[in-house]
């Protein structure tokens, strides 16, 4: 398969991730309040490839 | 009725400003992408990773389209319902827990209608993922591999759809039940994990069950399940959504008093 | 017109009284606070009245059909939604006509002082606005009662100051029962006290009738020095209390009248700086039923 087609295929998985990663950076940046030291999970969205904003999502932040 | 309205705008909202619309399905279009593209370029993986001997030449087999649809229901059975699990163990225990319940409590609050609209607010979002994800496996899959069986593909994630229903009413009743987010996330993942163990260790005996709607799930994509015996779990099933949502609304009321005050 | 009665209402947790046997009536109108030191069972009382809490033994007679407006000492809100939109979610709940909700939420909100924030997300507020807006979803449905547990007590004394007048303008209309131990403000708009002590109920009646019952009005002179005060404390002429340069003496049957210390002060050399009388304060009636010394 020629590369082009190939990034093509892959485009959408690195824009979900991506999207992810702003949406959470965003969303740290604005929330008042995160459960453990807001520091930290800058650290997590930045550096843990796709897990780190999805855990932010699901256990950082503080939604009730 | 009119409370569920109410309610409902108030869970719209509520999943629309904490992101679950879009980071849910996100996850869920992720995992069903990578499934097939990670299978698709397994060979050339292990090529480059594995030190292997100049000149060998591994054969590997490639997967029948329909396996790779039934690995990506593998991914969501597994990471899928860990997410679901974490995403609303706190619908309502987590709101007793904090207090901003008590205002909603000390209203002539229909506990039927605020349980209801958890349960069709983390549904519409649970399926709507489930759909988004197998659709992209399914387009993936069709470039990558092949092309399956739309009717049988069709069935495949309705089947899937009324699993996820059976697991969300799990989770809200342990939200319901639970004196906290964690262990309403435990206590409904753990219920889940050991019905599958009990069920695939005497379930053979045992063809009717709403714990095998995965398994009939997947035989759709084949020559498809047992007719009588998919109709009957998925009527056991519908049953017990219906049992498990009204011991939530029961549960729901009875622990209001636990809000924190 | 007694607009709540409550008998014998008793909150037991394994065993342990919260509340034990606790009786008392409100009148249609009237503010009653519910005073006590923390512990007493103040919130859990305010729990059972406001249908939040099951009472375990006794009962709770409402005469009025509409409903009961709660402000709990912490409100909380979702933090993503704006006041307004809380304030109409709670008027809706509580059964307000649907197109009458808006206008009554931004009247509330008006008249609580959060008009101009009134699309601010709650999580933003502070703890001054997050009181107004308690008070918001408090009233927002005109209630025929209103609880209010502690609600100046995490304020500053402005907002003290702000909330109480507000509340004071809500008396006309509304049965308002609130417990507090800031009690300099409560006085202002009492008809009934409560005082409540280890679940029980120790002391009630119209501000009046225990005022008098604890009346010991006393005489507090001022001294220009420590020392003129310790020298006419040895005199031991009366009962008589002295911190540094002040002494109180109490007004009693067998204590002076005025007019004697008045004319033992009247020499020159008594150094006394200031006379007055003093009476009975609630503060003090609370820390007497409490039991502090």
């Amino acid at each position: 398969m020629e590369t082009s087609r190939l990034l093509l295929l892959l485009l959408p998985v690195l824009l979900i991730q991506l999207g992810l990663m702003i949406f959470a950076i965003i969303d740290l940046i604005k929330i008042p309040l995160t459960n453990g030291p807001k520091w930290m999970w800058g650290v997590i969205i930045v550096l843990v490839n796709i897990i780190g904003p999805i855990l932010y999502f699901a256990i950082g932040r503080r939604n009730y | 009725m009119k409370q569920f309205a109410i309610l409902m705008k108030k869970e719209w909202r509520e999943n629309l400003r904490n992101f679950k619309l879009f980071w849910i399905p996100a996850v869920f279009i992720l995992l069903g992408i990578m499934e097939p593209v990670t299978n698709y370029f397994l060979p050339q993986i292990l090529d480059s990773v594995g030190n292997l001997p100049e000149g060998t030449v591994l054969e590997f087999p490639t997967p029948e389209p329909e396996q790779i649809l039934v690995a990506v229901m593998g991914q969501y059975q597994l990471l899928g319902l860990l997410i679901l699990a974490l995403a609303y163990m706190g619908t309502i225990a987590g709101e007793r827990r904090s207090g901003t319940a008590t205002l909603l409590y000390v209203r002539p609050l229909s506990f039927p209608a605020y349980f209801m609209s958890k349960w069709m607010m983390a549904s519409i979002i649970a399926l709507l993922s489930v759909w988004l994800g197998f659709l992209s496996g399914y387009y993936y899959t069709y470039l990558l591999f092949g092309g399956v069986d739309l009717t049988g593909f069709a069935q495949f994630a309705a089947t899937y759809s009324l699993w996820i229903l059976l697991v969300i009413s799990i989770i809200l009743l342990a939200s319901a039940w639970m004196p906290n987010a964690g262990l309403a996330a435990a206590f409904s993942l753990g219920m889940i994990v050991i019905s599958q163990l009990v069920d695939s260790l005497l379930g053979t005996y045992w063809p009717i069950s709403p714990l095998k709607l995965p398994a009939y799930a997947a035989a759709w994509l084949g020559s498809g399940p047992v007719t009588g015996d998919f109709w009957w779990s998925a009527g056991v099933t519908v049953l017990l959504i219906a049992a498990l949502i009204g011991l939530g609304i029961f549960l729901s009321a009875k622990k209001a008093a636990t809000t924190k005050v | 017109m007694s607009l709540l009665t409550i008998e014998g209402l008793t909150k037991s947790y394994n065993g342990v009284l919260a509340v034990d046997r606790v009786s008392f009536v409100l009148e249609e109108g009237t503010s009653t606070a519910l005073i006590g030191p923390n512990g007493s069972g103040k919130t859990t009382t305010l729990s059972m009245i406001a249908g939040l809490l099951k009472e375990s033994e006794g009962s709770i007679q409402r005469d009025f059909q509409s409903g009961i407006g709660f402000l709990p000492q912490y409100p909380q809100f979702f933090p993503w939604m704006s006041a307004l939109e809380f304030t109409e979610m709670a008027a809706q709940i509580s059964g307000v006509e649907a197109k009458k909700v808006r206008q009554q939420a931004i009247r509330t909100l008006e008249f609580v002082g959060l008009g101009s924030a009134i699309n601010k997300k709650t999580g933003t507020f502070s703890g001054g606005m997050r009181q107004r807006l308690g008070l918001a979803q408090a009233i927002v449905h005109q209630p025929k009662l209103l609880l209010l547990d502690e609600p100046v007590s995490a304020l500053d004394p402005t907002g003290r100051r702000e909330i109480m007048n507000l509340l004071k303008s809500l008396q006309q209309d509304t049965t308002i029962l609130y417990s507090t131990h800031i009690l300099n403000d409560a006085e202002e708009m009492i008809d009934q006290v409560l005082f409540l002590k280890e679940g029980k109920l120790v002391e009630h009646g119209s501000l009046a009738e225990v005022k008098n019952r604890y009346a010991e009005p006393k005489i507090r002179m001022r001294f220009d020095t420590e020392q003129a005060a310790a020298l006419f404390e040895n005199r031991q002429l009366w009962q008589m209390h002295r911190h540094k340069n002040i002494i109180d003496v109490p007004l009693s049957e067998t204590g002076p009248t005025i007019q004697q210390i008045l004319g033992e002060l009247a020499n020159g050399e008594s150094g006394i700086a200031g006379i007055d009388r003093q009476n009975v304060s609630l503060e003090e009636i609370f820390l007497k039923v409490a039991g502090v010394k």
